[in-house]
């Protein structure tokens, strides 16, 4: 009821679609912002689950903690606030765009794993959670992408900003470190621990990126 | 490098501890970190407990690593957040990454590291409380409500979107113990509603990054809500007026008609009357005159009651030999016969006599359900009077209606639902003597006729339930009587012997003999007893036997014998005939049964003084040829042609 009434506030009863089809309500940038900040929120939302199942049933080495590496840590992304705000909204949306594209593979890759593995009891629940954050993080690099496309066109953001395909991107292809097809438990959860921080990256980028193209209330 | 100088001391205490004093010194015991946290998620702070010192004075160091780098470091600050802490300034601190600390315990006689912990800061984000909360009180269509609003802790970021963070706020009343909560999101007023009027609130509000932990309680704020007490009371008052008003006028209703609406409500329950029972004399405990009183002279009845008037007797004949005669004699019987001769080859057990293809369909309808019922209703009268002396002539036998209580022919007569008590064997009257009624078979209630209550009747066991009951039924009957041969004279007995014989069982039709309405095709036994007077007068031949004759022959006396013997027909049917005693002849059901042409036969017995209607002509034998009819079929169900007499 309240989000019919406020769909209808803003523009009637017509059906949202993307790409503007007759009939039917385009999103506005402000639309497009709060629905990938929620998808990117709900994401890393799984990931900790699963992170935190994984640490429950597979205690990590601490002793490994320094020798853990992402896959994606040549992407260089800012680590505190006045980075992120001196990188600018271009490079900050070419980042979360990178970010989400380099983690597509690596996802699939898990969650095909983690079908395949019979042997633990908590795999059930975690092969499907690993399904749902496969499928977001496509999603949610779908979404952005129209986002920028979006902030284009209206001038928000300068024409600098390319489409970052996954393909591009290959610092390190997953079969050197997570075993194209072939994850054991510790990879599992060196993988959860990279995606947990990286989504965590996206969703707060994300916001910066929001806050600083249209500041309002909930900045 | 403080630490190569440190160790240089160490070594030094440890190399004169030996000459210290006796005092027990030992190296410090093992630090712990308790905690690291962040409050705006760029700066944090770490915590830790020093273990036993051993004595001596203990230093503490805080080192940490960053993650995929080997460089060890030191803590910058170790006094902005106070004792036994370190402090990670904004230069220091790098979000997203691990970092690894230890913190070293140092006294002159070595060092203790503690256990590191890694920690990444965006999970360690412990907001401040909000500040500024206000509250106020605002109306909302005369009823208030409280307004609070407060603002984010002013280290941490949400403008920019660096930090989210979500609020929560409690409220409670003065002098109470319960909290009550309310989530608000990321939103930073709140309304309160449903309040206390004249109450003072407590409020307090906190709030959480998406993943971090919640921030204490901000400081409370009270507000004191206005009263609004005189606007409710004036409505309670009105509506209490009110409703005190109109309950007396419900209770002044209630308290005028209340005899009429205790008789609506609880209507007087009718106490049982048994007549002739006087509670009285129950009081008075002598049982002699209770029973007494309870003994009324007109019951049961005799014959000159109107015990005639309750039996509806109709015979059943079935003459089921008859009906293969017929056949062999002609087709031109009745396909129902014909059919019947088949299917009824067995003994026409649990068979009404609707079911008896001679028989009138219409009929059976209707007789079928009187049959039952009567079945039913004889039934226990008929346990009766199978005790009852079988011998006991007269027989009023209830069934008095149609053939005159002293009609001893065994009359077949089915029995209507009412059915007076069976004669008193004993009490019956003279005239009746043989006036048992033999059987009274009905056709249909037979199937529902116990095996066992027909004692006294002979129903033809054919149709009516089982086999088995039809010669049982018979032998008993005839049991107490001699089993003889049909005489006429006297033995009625006799007579209702040959009925035994008959073995109602396969009787069936052929029963029709006198009084006994063959049933028409029904080949099975279907005998009926009649009553048999003393003049024997009933006879009920099975058809097969065809001796009817022989007893049945005889002609009903009538005194009222129910029946009388018209005569014996080539088929060896009797054919009975019912005498009126002056009395209404009733017309006869017999035409139907006389299909053969005894139309007369069928006078009925007037039963003198019965009042109730002929019995069932049906007795005519006419079930002979009868069952060609499918409406005689020599099976008059009596109900269907008479009415029940009534009692």
């Amino acid at each position: 009821m309240l989000v019919y009434m406020e769909l209808s506030m803003r523009a009637g009863t017509a059906p949202i679609c993307p790409y503007g089809q007759a009939g039917c309500h385009v999103p506005t940038l402000a639309d497009l912002f709060d629905r990938v900040i929620q998808q990117s929120s709900r994401m890393h939302g799984i990931s900790s689950d699963l992170h935190s199942q994984f640490e429950q049933y597979f205690l990590p080495s601490k002793n490994l903690i320094g020798k853990r590496k992402c896959h994606t840590y040549g992407i260089l992304t800012p680590d505190d606030k006045e980075n992120a705000q001196r990188l600018g909204r271009e490079q900050l949306t070419e980042v979360i765009l990178r970010l989400l594209g380099a983690w597509g593979d690596p996802l699939s890759q898990f969650y095909q794993s983690m079908s395949r593995d019979q042997n633990q009891d908590f795999n059930h629940y975690s092969s499907n959670k690993a399904m749902e954050i496969s499928d977001m993080v496509h999603e949610l690099r779908d979404g952005v992408a129209k986002m920028a496309e979006k902030m284009k066109l209206s001038g928000v953001l300068d024409n600098t900003v390319s489409y970052v395909s996954p393909e591009s991107f290959v610092p390190f292809s997953t079969v050197s470190y997570y075993k194209r097809g072939e994850l054991n438990p510790m990879d599992h959860h060196d993988l959860l621990h990279c995606f947990r921080r990286d989504s965590n990256k996206v969703k707060n980028y994300l916001r910066i990126l929001k806050c600083t193209t249209l500041p309002g209330l909930d900045c | 490098m403080k630490k190569p100088s440190e160790a240089v001391l160490l070594l030094l205490l440890l190399f004169f501890a030996p000459h210290a004093k006796g005092t027990r010194f030992s190296p410090p015991g093992k630090p712990a970190l308790t905690r690291c946290r962040s409050p705006e998620k760029e700066t944090f702070t770490c915590w830790w407990e020093p273990g036993p010192d051993g004595g001596l004075t203990t230093t503490y160091a805080l080192y940490y690593r960053k993650e995929n780098s080997e460089a060890v470091y030191e803590c910058p600050d170790y006094h902005t957040a106070g004792e036994n802490s370190c402090f990670f300034n904004k230069n220091d601190t790098s979000i997203w990454v691990n970092y690894n600390i230890t913190v070293v315990a140092t006294n002159t006689l070595g060092s203790t590291f503690s256990d590191p912990v890694d920690i990444d800061v965006v999970y360690i984000v412990k907001p401040n409380p909000p500040e500024k909360l206000t509250v106020t009180v605002m109306e909302d269509k005369g009823w208030p409500f409280l307004r609070v609003s407060w603002e984010p802790p002013h280290k941490a970021d949400t403008r920019s979107g660096w930090i989210t963070l979500i609020y929560e706020l409690r409220v409670k009343l003065e002098g109470e113990d319960d909290w009550e909560m309310h989530l608000a999101g990321q939103q930073k007023t709140f309304n309160i509603f449903s309040l206390r009027s004249g109450g003072t609130y407590h409020v307090q509000v906190r709030c959480k990054p998406d993943h971090g932990f919640w921030s204490e309680w901000s400081s409370t704020s009270y507000i004191k809500v206005p009263d609004y007490f005189h606007r409710e009371k004036s409505a309670w008052i009105l509506i209490m007026v009110f409703t005190a008003f109109i309950f007396l006028i419900l209770t002044w209703l209630l308290h005028m008609n209340s005899h009429s609406l205790k008789h609506c409500i609880l209507p007087p329950v009718p106490g049982p009357k048994i007549r002739g029972f006087d509670e009285k004399l129950l009081k008075n405990g002598k049982s002699e005159d209770i029973f007494s009183a309870l003994v009324v002279s007109g019951f049961p009845p005799t014959m000159s009651s109107n015990c005639e008037d309750l039996l509806v007797e109709y015979l059943e004949v079935y003459v089921p030999d008859e009906h293969e005669l017929m056949l062999e004699e002609g087709k031109d019987l009745h396909d129902h016969c014909l059919k019947s001769e088949g299917s009824t080859s067995d003994n026409d057990s649990g068979r009404g006599s609707c079911d008896s293809h001679t028989l009138l369909m219409d009929k059976c309808g209707e007789a079928k359900e009187q049959g039952r019922q009567t079945e039913q209703e004889e039934r226990p009268v008929e346990t009766q009077r199978h005790q009852k002396e079988w011998n006991e002539d007269t027989l009023p036998y209830a069934h008095e209606d149609t053939v005159s209580p002293d009609m001893s022919s065994g009359r077949v007569k089915t029995w209507p639902s009412v059915f007076c008590p069976l004669p008193q064997y004993s009490s019956s009257p003279p005239n009746h003597t043989s006036s048992l009624e033999i059987a009274k078979q009905h056709c249909l209630s037979d199937s529902l006729f116990p095996p066992g209550s027909t004692s006294s009747y002979l129903t033809h066991p054919g149709h009516s339930t089982k086999e088995t009951l039809g010669p049982s039924r018979w032998e008993f009957s005839l049991s107490n009587k001699q089993p003889r041969s049909l005489h006429p004279q006297m033995q009625t007995r006799q007579q209702l012997q040959a009925r035994s014989d008959i073995n109602l069982s396969n009787v069936g039709c052929e029963q029709a003999p006198v009084g006994l309405l063959p049933p028409t095709a029904r080949p099975t036994e279907y005998v009926e007893v009649q009553r048999v007077n003393e003049e024997d007068m009933v006879l009920l031949k099975p058809v097969a036997s065809g001796r009817g004759c022989g007893d049945g022959c005889p002609r009903l006396r009538q005194a009222e014998d129910y029946s009388k013997v018209k005569g014996v027909n080539s088929d060896h049917t009797l054919l009975l005939q019912r005498e009126v005693m002056g009395e209404e002849a009733e017309r006869c059901p017999c035409q139907d049964q006389e299909t053969n042409g005894e139309t007369d036969s069928c006078i009925t017995s007037s039963t003198v003084t019965t009042t109730q209607k002929p019995p069932a002509c049906n007795y005519t034998a006419a079930a002979v040829q009868d069952k060609m009819a499918p409406t005689v079929s020599g099976y008059v169900d009596t109900a269907s042609i008479f009415t029940l007499p009534t009692y």
